[in-house]
């Protein structure tokens, strides 16, 4: 299955990947921080409620707020520490959310991923369906590619659209970020462990994991741990394009199956289950040790970055924490990114909180930031080109400009992934894909759907 | 030490090219046909290409103060208008035309639609098209080249230029041979297809930049290398034209030439790789450049066999022009996979 280079969907870019900047760092473990902000918003679906008051003790892997609804993941606390405070704190998108702000008093624990302790006998035959979603739903994962879907409702078995392809997402396309390169080369055992689970779930044995050819080391330690692991022996490693965006699921689904998801729809419409190699490796902690997604994998690189590395991080430590464990801040640091600099969200406060969805933290120089004033589009098209959901992101964002949301509705506005390509590619500098945004959130606050 | 943080949407980073550097490759393109004009035709095209470009450039810079609106001179657009409208023009065109004709290509194509990118119509087009109107005679005198002409003086002399042998284009001596004169029709169509050889390399009668097919297709080839144009529009313009022409000639080869003769003559390549692909006034998705290309190809056809004049590309440019955001509209792309809750 192994055909590298091949397997790709339309449109995309090639961004400089500056991966090397952290891809050998081993991933380090962080000594617990004095203060944390678990956010009560980390996933889609129903927020969060506190169900610890002020002034309580917590302990580690406690869980600190909770929801009844079935699209919900429940929070818990990363440390042993006291509650010092919910309160209102900076969020990359939100602007501002909720938090419960935890002090810890046991500044020695430290948590350390138990991959070593996953080894090549295990046998997901010994969990029932029914209890791999119990421990999924109570550990509270949720996709840690970004897009934060509470896992749970994803592994849950439906009869009426049952899953036939399973696909674990190893791509990481977006520039800088290595946390899951350096998770698949060093918790493959641990990630293999919760492919299979998830596979048994669902009773699904057609399973994926697609990897981009940039990451020919990572292709080969798959290669060979599913012939020493009898229950991954199924699993077909498969090299797709290096590419952005290659790790959106719909066009890492298009590459591996050559199948198109509706736009506006999701996978399971047509019986694909995607989910990234992270949340795979917290689906086995979760089932085989009881372990809550309390930590994760972050990469903290950028040229504005001294030393880039690899850390896993507690939730709810502050971004400025990470950036100091990884050398600080370069004197001529510009923009701090939670995320990759294609999707990221630009902050100027670094008491934000990295949440289950943050992979990443890119700090870039001055250098790296190309500084243009916007020109008039010429209708060159290469956003058309670019645009992996073959939409004219020029006449959209030109509508939104303009106030014509109906125009933008008109030319589907609504399908558009925010991957951020037609901006990327855009000669006269226009913010294409900040205009989509725009146009899709004052679409939803006419819908009455978000508040003004 | 947060001083220096800025915050914009994402993506943070982009591709390090521009409107500028787009502009600047179809200069590059257009370097071999402008080399070939100034072999061709000497101080004359050199009058011609610097007065059109000089001029275009001053009048953006003039309409830019009135509109109160910053310079836009930096991103080469008006440079490209300026050789595109010299390359339309023929070699003894006093100066002070090519002047007229920049202002109207610059105020009244593009500027009074609000400047690049919100223009309808080839700035440069327009230009040529008001000076057919106005100045029909001016526009139909045809130099010989300097390669007959011994007379012509050199690049780079400063001598007032004397006045030049002049001689039908190519396309409407055929269209004289094939039509007018009484000759036996083998002896015609030898005497069409001697004239082939000449108008590949460029050395015949016509428009500035329109004489050497080999230049053209050099530029051309470069913009499709770099992938500054599609390929799609050049290859639905020359085909369509292609075809049209092979069917003339099939049906009636004593009255129409062999196709390579109009692909290689006149405005064609031209308009297929310089004019016809201006992204401003073409449609945006490739299905849409599929017609507005066989557009082109066909209304060029149409009015060089049968309409009275030799040559067809500008009138099948601005045609097309004017229903290119129709086709846009008929062309709308739909998203991968269909739309769920559309």
């Amino acid at each position: 299955m192994n055909t590298p280079g091949k397997l790709t969907f339309k449109g995309g870019v090639h961004p400089p990947d500056y991966k090397d900047l952290s891809s050998q760092c081993a991933i380090e473990a962080v000594s617990v921080p004095k203060q944390l902000a678990v956010m009560l918003t980390q996933n889609i679906g129903a927020i969060c409620k506190p169900v610890v008051n002020k002034k309580d003790h917590v302990t580690a892997g406690q869980v600190i707020g909770s929801n009844d609804a079935f699209v919900s993941a429940p929070i818990h606390s990363p440390v042993n520490g006291t509650v010092k405070d919910i309160a209102l704190q900076s969020h990359p998108v939100l602007g501002r959310a909720e938090a419960i702000l935890i002090e810890s008093d046991d500044t020695n624990q430290q948590k350390w991923p138990r991959a070593d302790q996953f080894n090549v006998t295990f046998d997901p035959a010994h969990f029932l369906p029914e209890h791999i979603f119990d421990s999924v739903r109570k550990a509270g994962i949720v996709g840690m590619g970004g897009a934060g879907f509470p896992t749970s409702v994803k592994i849950k078995a439906n009869p009426q659209s049952p899953i036939n392809t399973i696909i674990i997402n190893g791509c990481e396309c977006e520039p800088f970020i290595t946390c899951d390169y350096r998770i698949m080369l060093e918790w493959t055992i641990q990630i293999l462990t919760g492919v299979s689970l998830i596979s048994r779930a669902l009773n699904c044995g057609n399973v994926y994991i697609g990897i981009e050819d940039n990451k020919p080391d990572a292709i080969a330690v798959f290669e060979k741990a599913i012939h020493t692991m009898p229950c991954a022996s199924g699993i077909k490693i498969v090299a797709v394009k290096t590419k952005y965006p290659q790790g959106g699921e719909k066009q890492l689904i298009k590459s591996i199956t050559n199948k198109d998801v509706p736009a506006g729809g999701i996978p399971p419409m047509i019986g694909v289950l995607v989910t990234n190699v992270a949340t795979a490796a917290a689906i086995a902690e979760a089932v085989v040790f009881d372990g809550p997604l309390t930590h994760r994998p972050v990469t903290v690189s950028g040229s504005g970055i001294k030393t880039p590395g690899n850390f896993y991080a507690p939730v709810g430590m502050a971004a400025g924490e990470l950036i100091e464990l990884a050398g600080g801040l370069t004197d001529d640091a510009e923009k701090i990114i939670l995320g990759g600099p294609m999707m990221g969200f630009a902050v100027a406060d670094l008491s934000i909180p990295i949440t289950k969805t943050c992979g990443a933290i890119t700090v870039l120089a001055a250098k790296d930031i190309v500084k243009r004033k916007e020109t008039p589009c010429i209708r060159c098209g290469r956003c058309i080109e670019v645009c992996p959901m073959n939409l004219t992101p020029t006449t959209i964002a030109h509508a939104v400009k303009h106030n014509l949301l109906d125009t933008a509705q008109q030319y589907y506005m609504s399908a558009c992934v925010e991957c951020g390509c037609c901006s990327y590619i855009c000669p006269a500098d226009i913010e294409l894909s900040g205009f989509i945004k725009t146009g899709k959130i004052l679409v939803a606050r006419q819908k009455k759907l978000m508040p003004k | 030490m947060l001083q220096n943080i800025k915050i914009s949407p994402s993506p943070h980073i982009s591709k390090h090219h521009s409107t500028q550097s787009v502009m600047l490759d179809v200069i590059i393109g257009l370097v071999p046909a402008i080399i070939a004009s100034l072999v061709f035709f000497r101080m004359r095209a050199g009058i011609v290409l610097a007065s059109c470009v000089i001029s275009c450039v001053a009048f953006e810079a003039v309409c830019n103060l009135a509109r109160k609106k910053p310079n836009s001179l930096g991103d080469l657009s008006a440079v490209v208008t300026g050789i595109i409208l010299a390359f339309s023009l023929p070699p003894s065109i006093p100066f002070w035309v090519c002047i007229i004709g920049s202002g109207f290509a610059i105020i009244i194509g593009k500027m009074v639609f609000g400047g690049l990118g919100a223009n309808i119509f080839n700035p440069a087009m327009a230009g040529r098209c008001f000076l057919t109107a106005c100045f029909g005679t001016m526009m139909t005198v045809w130099t010989v080249p300097a390669t007959i002409d011994s007379a012509m003086p050199q690049v780079g002399t400063v001598s007032e230029a004397p006045a030049a042998i002049t001689q039908a284009t190519p396309l409407g001596l055929i269209k004289d041979i094939l039509k007018n004169k009484p000759a036996p029709q083998d002896e015609k169509i030898k005497a069409v297809n001697g004239i082939f050889k000449n108008m590949v390399i460029g050395s015949t009668s016509g428009c500035l930049g329109e004489t050497s097919a080999l230049a053209l297709l050099i530029g051309g080839i470069y913009l499709l290398i770099k992938r500054t144009i599609d390929w799609i529009i050049p290859t639905a313009v020359l085909g369509v034209a292609f075809i049209c022409a092979f069917i003339a000639c099939e049906i009636d080869p004593h009255h129409y030439v062999l196709p390579w003769i109009h692909l290689a003559s006149g405005g064609l390549l031209m308009g297929a790789f310089f004019i016809a692909t201006d992204p401003v006034t073409a449609p945006l998705t490739k299905k849409g450049m599929w017609i507005f290309g066989a557009g082109v190809g066909a209304l060029t056809m149409l009015i060089r066999l049968v309409g009275e004049y030799p040559e067809g590309v500008m009138f099948a440019v601005l045609l097309m022009n004017s229903i290119s955001p129709l086709i846009d509209r008929f062309t709308k792309l739909t998203p991968t996979g269909g739309m769920v809750n559309a």
